[in-house]
């Protein structure tokens, strides 16, 4: 499964990115994950192939941006639970992701 | 407090993010950000050209003139390069073509500005004996407005460009070619009209009505560009409007950051003027760009939480020393969405009050620091994942005092944190007792 995740710079979202790719290897959950910020999030959306977009918490006031850029490029977009978007939060995130699996 | 933070998250907060969001600040946020890299290059040459050891600034003296071309080049002319970018980033928003709306954009804003012809001086001074005097045989375009003093004629320009260009497509004024023309054609045709639209209302009003709209927009926006970038209000505001909305867990600087940026860029950009130009440090004209909440305020990101994840990794509790363990390395880099969703922060009614207390009393203690001239002023645009010190000092181009002003503002926050700190561990650990011991029972 591929999943795209958008923060404000790409920064901390790259700290939870790597969290949740580790707890994925530890379920064995064929999971690809990468993270940008808001300005990427549109382009790398429609030429990256994703399965799924997730918002980290602290920009969901550009959540209706968000939700039209990945309406645009057909790919569903989920809104992370604010506790998920730590290190040790990661299983939550995984849940969420599990989810959208088809 | 929990009533007040409700309040926040349903009252103040989705109208601050509705403004934020609306199309033109955000093109105006997302254009600027364009430019940064430049300026963050740019700005670096100011300490190149002027090291902060003397031995070296008066080695490098004879050719700071040379040094400082590439911050002339890029800083100098921030808003040649914003106007472009803004204008990109607003046709894109509009589902326009993103190249026209940054070159219409382009040179709306170039029009703002008359060039020239210093020939005849030149050749004057030459004769006269000047050195380094001779005609450079052309036309040339002063350079004082494309920089920071036209970032308001620049995004004027961009807007009237970008909705010309919008309004002009809606109601259809084009040139009708004949179906035989090909489409190619007929749509290098199309770009005719609001090109020539543009270029002629500017052209009019700047040259014919001799209306000099970028000293005009300065004239305007000077009482709130000498607030945000240089008052006391400007500390106190921004900070407690980004902590109230980091305390409801939006990206505070984000959203106030659309808005005010503009304002904070031309601070930098006037005082970075005035460093290549020689002024101390201490006496650059505007006390609070960006940089000031960055560097001497946001340590360890918004909220000043590196004192908190300080207080975090010695707690008692299993918890929050764990939150504090991992969010200490990003935390020194001024990354700090771990501690602010791990604690977590958000919606926290007891540590949400120092959050907003502590940056508060830090800045206006930096800012006491800065007007009083006992720390260098800020003109470079060090990238904000420095550690605050070195950040701090390479933001104000050398400034030790600046450097050790982190420091103590980083024992300030410990000390505002640690009464709130222990309330909420005292929480915690109750917590987690009552579970350790539900474990033990069943």
């Amino acid at each position: 499964m591929k999943v795209l995740m958008v923060c404000s710079g790409g920064m901390s979202s790259a700290i939870v990115v790597k969290a949740i790719k580790q707890e994925a290897d530890k379920q064995g959950f064929p999971l690809e994950i990468k993270a940008v910020g808001t300005g990427e999030f549109e382009e790398e959306l429609k030429t990256g192939g994703y399965d799924l977009a997730i918002v980290a918490p602290q920009v969901k006031h550009r959540m209706d941006v968000f939700k039209e850029q990945a309406s645009s490029a057909n790919v569903p977009i989920e809104l992370i639970v604010p506790m998920g978007y730590t290190p040790i939060g990661a299983p939550k995130v995984l849940e969420q992701i599990k989810k959208h699996v088809k | 407090m929990e009533k007040f933070l409700q309040w926040i998250e349903a009252k103040f907060m989705p109208p601050m993010a509705k403004l934020a969001e609306q199309r033109h600040l955000r093109a105006i946020r997302d254009g600027i950000i364009s430019t940064l890299s430049l300026i963050i290059v740019g700005s670096f040459f100011i300490i190149v050209a002027q090291p902060p050891v003397k031995a070296w600034s008066d080695a490098i003296a004879p050719n700071a003139g040379k040094i400082l071309i590439p911050f002339r080049l890029t800083t100098g002319l921030m808003a040649l390069y914003a106007a472009y970018g803004m204008g990109y980033s607003l046709a894109k928003s509009y589902k326009l073509d993103g190249v026209s709306g940054g070159v219409l954009s382009l040179a709306a804003f170039l029009l703002l500005t008359i060039p020239v012809n210093v020939d005849a001086v030149l050749t004057a001074a030459q004769k006269a004996g000047v050195k380094g005097a001779a005609p450079i045989g052309g036309w040339v375009l002063p350079m004082a407005n494309l920089g920071g003093a036209g970032m308001f004629g620049a995004i004027l320009a961009m807007i009237f460009a970008v909705e010309t260009l919008r309004l002009l497509k809606k109601y259809h004024v084009t040139i009708k070619m004949p179906e035989q023309v090909p489409e190619s054609v007929a749509r290098s045709f199309e770009a005719l009209i609001p090109a020539a639209v543009i270029i002629v209302v500017v052209w009019f009003i700047r040259v014919w009505l001799n209306f000099d709209i970028q000293k005009f927009l300065m004239d305007v926006f000077k009482p709130i560009q000498n607030v945000a970038g240089n008052s006391i209000w400007g500390v106190i505001v921004p900070i407690f409007l980004i902590t109230l909305l980091w305390a409801a867990g939006i990206h505070g600087v984000s959203v106030i950051g659309s808005i005010l940026r503009p304002f904070w860029l031309v601070a930098l950009e006037q005082n970075a003027q005035a460093a290549a130009a020689g002024t101390a440090s201490t006496q650059l004209p505007n006390l609070v760009p960006e940089q000031f909440f960055q560097w001497f305020v946001w340590i360890g990101g918004s909220g000043a939480t590196l004192a908190l994840c300080i207080l975090m990794v010695f707690s008692k509790s299993e918890y929050l020393k764990r939150v504090g363990r991992f969010s200490i390395v990003p935390g020194i880099f001024n990354i700090n969405e771990p501690i602010i969703f791990g604690v977590p922060i958000v919606m926290n009614p007891i540590l949400s009050i120092p959050f907003i207390i502590a940056p508060l009393v830090t800045g206006i203690v930096s800012y006491i620091a800065s007007a009083a001239g006992l720390v260098g002023r800020f003109t470079v645009l060090a990238p904000w994942t420095l550690p605050a010190p070195f950040g701090a000092y390479a933001a104000t181009n050398g400034s030790w005092a600046a450097a050790i002003l982190t420091i103590v503002n980083i024992g300030i926050a410990l000390v505002i944190y640690y009464p709130f700190f222990k309330m909420y561990e005292k929480k915690m650990l109750a917590e987690e007792h009552a579970a350790a011991n539900n474990q033990l029972s069943m």
